[in-house]
């Protein structure tokens, strides 16, 4: 495993070797690849026929009125929605070749792999430290000098070190809503994930917490390949990379978040983007 | 691997066969945990079973028309439970109409009038210790207050025991359900001019219907079964009586002694009686939740 | 409700300056009032009747032990003789049989509750969790009595037949933690009590974890299994740790319940004032002992004062036991 992780910073060095080999050409490939995915509530259909793609390394944001399957796609991808009984999704979610709709996929490695933050922040009743350290050992065995390293560097990638570094021992419920959602990324990212969910994250947070998220989604994205659900379009044009508009369980248009914005070729995204419906 | 640690940020790759190694061992353990879980629920459901099922083998083969008809006799004479289970009906039914309405007023009066402040917290408070505390104390209670003034145990004392204990259940279920009230139902009664007692009376009472005979059978099953607080009240009586001045007889006490005698054929009565008040209590369990679903 | 009140006041002093025609809707209104005070003071009444009724039973117990309590002042309480022909009574035994049955019935109890209830809230399927949770609600149903010619005819034999000669041969045999499982395999005692109350409170406990199990958001389960956390892990490290308070609550909620039950401790307990250091030897509780000696206690006597007692202490236990539960269980349930 060594040598893919001597390299000093991902940014400097993009090409990497190991397990998760991927060329340099491939980096354009997409890292999750849907495709004819169908999804449904009981018998209700949510989501229809999907084409869709993560490309590897960027920000892509869904947005779409309530109810258009948004949320419902974020939730197929890490297998949530397999929690609960009624609830199945056909087609395939390629990611590295496999379709993770297989019931073969393990579960819990994959959820290692994508990892969600929620709408409403969701600290765990424990101290600051074993949110973190939590996750970890889920999936690693660290030295508890290894551990405190990481965890170190998880809230210092979520820009939430400095406010937490000296309280590590208390609870985390005694964290402002924004620390708490900044705490639940710092989580997340602490198992290392490749593909990070984000589902309305800032919906409950005051506008000054949410510009410090949305400047960490920036920063996160050099790492990570993220997916954002949000209502807001501003949101959507400031952090995506490329933009997807969902309407009735369908994918509508999907552009890079320039283009989407200035000159959507779809009559219905453009109604929705300047606020004729939804 | 330390490579790993001292660059953190080099990248999202990890050491997957550490992480699958750890994934097993983990489903390992989980999957243990899941089956001792099976297991308890297994052995709570044999449980039921086992005690249905012993009551069906030992009771259903004692039980007859005479069980019915007969008044309890001496051990060999072919006796039934007739008095029994008339005097378990009598006091059972007694002490529900005396707790029943007590208990509806204090959980309104919970629910409606004094909601939070501290005497309504303090009734709250007593009324679920009341709703756990040892049923036996209750009868003690009973025969110092009734029994000793009135110079003896009689059936009117029983009802008093089974009364204080129905009051409890019923105050929570009551005040659970006139809770469960939007508070526009209750602005559109009075919005119409109506005082609140009849508003109360009239509708909340109403919309909560369900929920508070819900309780009110709840609280019947819980008393057809009691027998301690029935020990040093009505006290029993293997004769004939329907006096409630008297000791009288009631099904709970009557198992108690037949099964604790060394008479084979008061043994099966008791089998008897034990399946017929199980029988009633738990289908009164199930009529009442069934009655609160259908409201949901 | 507030509001309610003033409203109705409001409209009884409305129409008054309007004269003649509004008689009829006064006379309406004014009688709203009358029965509004009737109504309210009655349900007042009645909630100050239960706050009474507990007093009284404190009080009734007490003075009906005071007897006994000054015969033999705090000998009471640690006395271990109960002899009612010397007229020499101490409940030391009794409480002793009482609190440790309990405890053992909560040690069996717990974890298989705990088993249920992990059961009904996350692994069970949906079409299961109403009947499943039913029937263990309904044992919680079934009288104590039952329970006692249950534990009596069939738990009884099955101790001294299988499972009691199972343990003396095997655990029986170590040293130390042999002593507790000495004596002949008589089936009832200590231990055999303790397995019925342990079912008796079982569906209790189970019931009430399930309930505050049910109480934690489904986004901070999701957002466990969302770093990869197995269903044990969820429960184990959110659930658990989300809900410790109410589940010792439920716990607590199923001590006052043990400690309190009569007829199938007596049936099965063995009857005994003595205490042995084996959990197969015979014992008694508070409950069983008033439920067994009611009878022989004349009224007047010493004996009768003694067993008020006896139930005076058993109140005082239950009391502060219930009280921590109910403390423990409001705050979540209400939130």
């Amino acid at each position: 495993m060594g040598d893919s992780m001597t390299k000093a910073n991902a940014s400097a060095a993009p090409q990497q070797a190991g397990l998760h080999a991927r060329s340099n050409a491939a980096l354009n490939e997409p890292r999750i690849a849907v495709r004819g995915l169908d999804f449904f509530y009981g018998s209700n259909k949510a989501l229809k026929n999907l084409d869709f793609d993560l490309p590897e390394r960027q920000v892509t944001g869904m947005i779409g009125p309530s109810g258009c399957g948004k949320s419902t796609l974020l939730r197929v991808l890490n297998r949530m929605y397999s929690l609960y009984p009624g609830q199945r999704a056909t087609g395939q979610v390629l990611m590295d070749g496999q379709n993770i709709l297989d019931d073969s996929t393990d579960i819990n490695a994959l959820r290692s792999r994508i990892g969600m933050v929620f709408q409403k922040p969701t600290p765990f009743p424990m101290t600051i430290y074993e949110n973190i350290a939590f996750g970890i050992r889920l999936h690693e065995k660290l030295s508890k000098s290894q551990m405190d390293e990481r965890v170190e560097w998880a809230l210092t990638r979520a820009a939430i070190w400095g406010e937490v570094k000296d309280r590590l021992n208390s609870s985390a419920m005694g964290l402002s809503g924004g620390q708490q959602q900044r705490l639940c990324i710092a989580r997340t990212i602490a198992v290392r994930p490749e593909v990070i969910l984000l589902d309305e994250p800032t919906s409950a947070l005051d506008p000054i917490s949410t510009l410090r998220i949305e400047e960490l989604i920036d920063e996160l994205k050099r790492d990570f390949t993220i997916a954002i659900v949000t209502h807001n379009m501003q949101q959507a044009a400031r952090c995506a990379d490329q933009v997807a508009f969902f309407y009735l369980g369908e994918l509508v248009e999907v552009a890079p978040a320039e283009q989407m914005f200035t000159a959507p070729k779809q009559k219905r995204t453009q109604e929705y983007i300047t606020g004729r419906f939804g | 691997m330390s490579a790993t640690t001292l660059h953190p940020a080099s990248g999202p790759a990890k050491d997957l066969r550490v992480a699958a190694a750890l994934g097993r061992r983990r489903r390992a353990t989980t999957t243990v945990i899941k089956v001792a879980c099976y297991a308890a629920t297994a052995i709570g459901l044999l449980l039921l079973l086992s005690i249905l099922g012993t009551l069906v083998w030992n009771g259903g083969s004692a039980i007859s028309l005479r069980v019915f008809t007969d008044v309890t006799k001496p051990p060999g004479s072919d006796g039934g439970l007739l008095n029994p289970i008339i005097g378990s009906l009598i006091q059972t039914s007694i002490g529900t109409l005396i707790g029943t309405p007590i208990g509806l007023l204090v959980g309104t009066y919970l629910a409606e009038y004094a909601k939070s402040s501290p005497l309504a917290n303090a009734v709250r408070f007593v009324s679920d210790i009341l709703l756990s505390a040892p049923s036996i104390l209750i009868g003690l209670f009973v025969y110092q207050s009734l029994v000793v003034p009135m110079g003896g145990f009689s059936g009117w004392a029983g009802c008093a025991a089974l009364a204080i204990i129905v009051i409890p259940v019923v105050v929570r279920t009551t005040e659970d359900m006139l809770r469960l009230l939007p508070d526009t139902l209750r602005e559109a009664v009075i919005a119409l001019g109506a005082p609140k007692w009849k508003m109360i009376t009239l509708v909340c009472w109403r919309a909560a219907a369900s929920g508070i005979v819900t309780g009110v059978l709840l609280a019947v099953a819980r008393v057809a079964g009691e027998t301690a607080p029935l020990l040093f009240t009505s006290l029993g009586n293997l004769n004939w009586s329907l006096s409630l001045g008297a000791p009288m007889s009631s099904l709970p006490i009557t198992i108690y002694s037949y099964a604790g005698s060394p008479y084979p054929d008061w043994i099966a009565l008791a089998w008897a009686g034990a399946l017929i008040i199980t029988l009633g209590v738990l289908g009164l369990n199930i009529v009442a939740r069934s009655l609160l679903r259908g409201r949901k | 409700m507030q509001q309610a009140v003033s409203l109705s006041a409001d409209a009884s002093r409305g129409p008054e300056p309007g004269g003649s025609a509004s008689g009829a809707i006064r006379r309406g209104s004014s009688s709203g009032v009358l029965g509004d005070a009737i109504f309210a003071g009655a349900c007042r009444a009645a909630g100050v009747f239960v706050l009474l009724l507990l007093g009284a039973i404190i009080l009734q117990l007490f003075l009906g032990g005071l007897d006994a309590f000054r015969a033999f002042g705090l000998g009471f309480v640690t006395g271990t003789d109960w002899d009612p022909v010397q007229e020499v009574f101490g409940a030391g035994v009794s409480i002793y049989g009482t609190v440790v049955t309990a405890v053992l019935a909560l040690v069996i109890a717990v974890p298989v509750a705990f088993g249920i209830a992990f059961y009904l809230t996350e692994l069970a399927p949906e079409w299961l969790r109403r009947p499943v949770g039913t029937a263990i609600e309904l044992l919680a149903a079934v009288p104590s009595i039952i329970y006692g010619m249950w534990g009596f005819f069939l738990i009884v034999p099955f101790m001294s037949m299988h499972l009691q000669p199972l343990i003396i041969d095997t655990i029986g045999t170590l040293p130390v933690i042999g002593e507790l499982f000495a004596g002949p395999p008589f089936g009832t005692g200590i231990l055999t009590a303790a397995l019925i109350l342990a079912i008796m409170v079982l569906p209790f406990i189970a019931a009430t974890m399930r309930d505050v199990f049910l109480t934690v958001p489904p986004v901070f389960k999701e957002s466990a299994y969302g770093l990869g956390c197995t269903q044990w892990e969820v429960v184990r490290n959110v659930v658990l740790p989300y809900t410790r308070v109410s589940v010792v609550g439920g716990i607590m909620l199923g001590l006052g319940r043990a400690l309190g039950e009569t007829m199938a401790v007596t049936f099965v307990i063995g009857n005994a004032n003595r205490i042995s250091t084996s959990l197969f030897g015979p014992g008694n509780t508070i409950a069983s002992v008033v439920a067994l000696e009611f009878g022989e206690a004349t009224m007047g006597s010493l004996k009768l004062s003694a067993l008020l007692g006896l139930g005076f202490i058993l109140f005082v236990i239950s009391f502060i036991v219930l009280s921590i539960s109910r403390l423990l269980l409001r705050q979540r349930l209400k939130g």
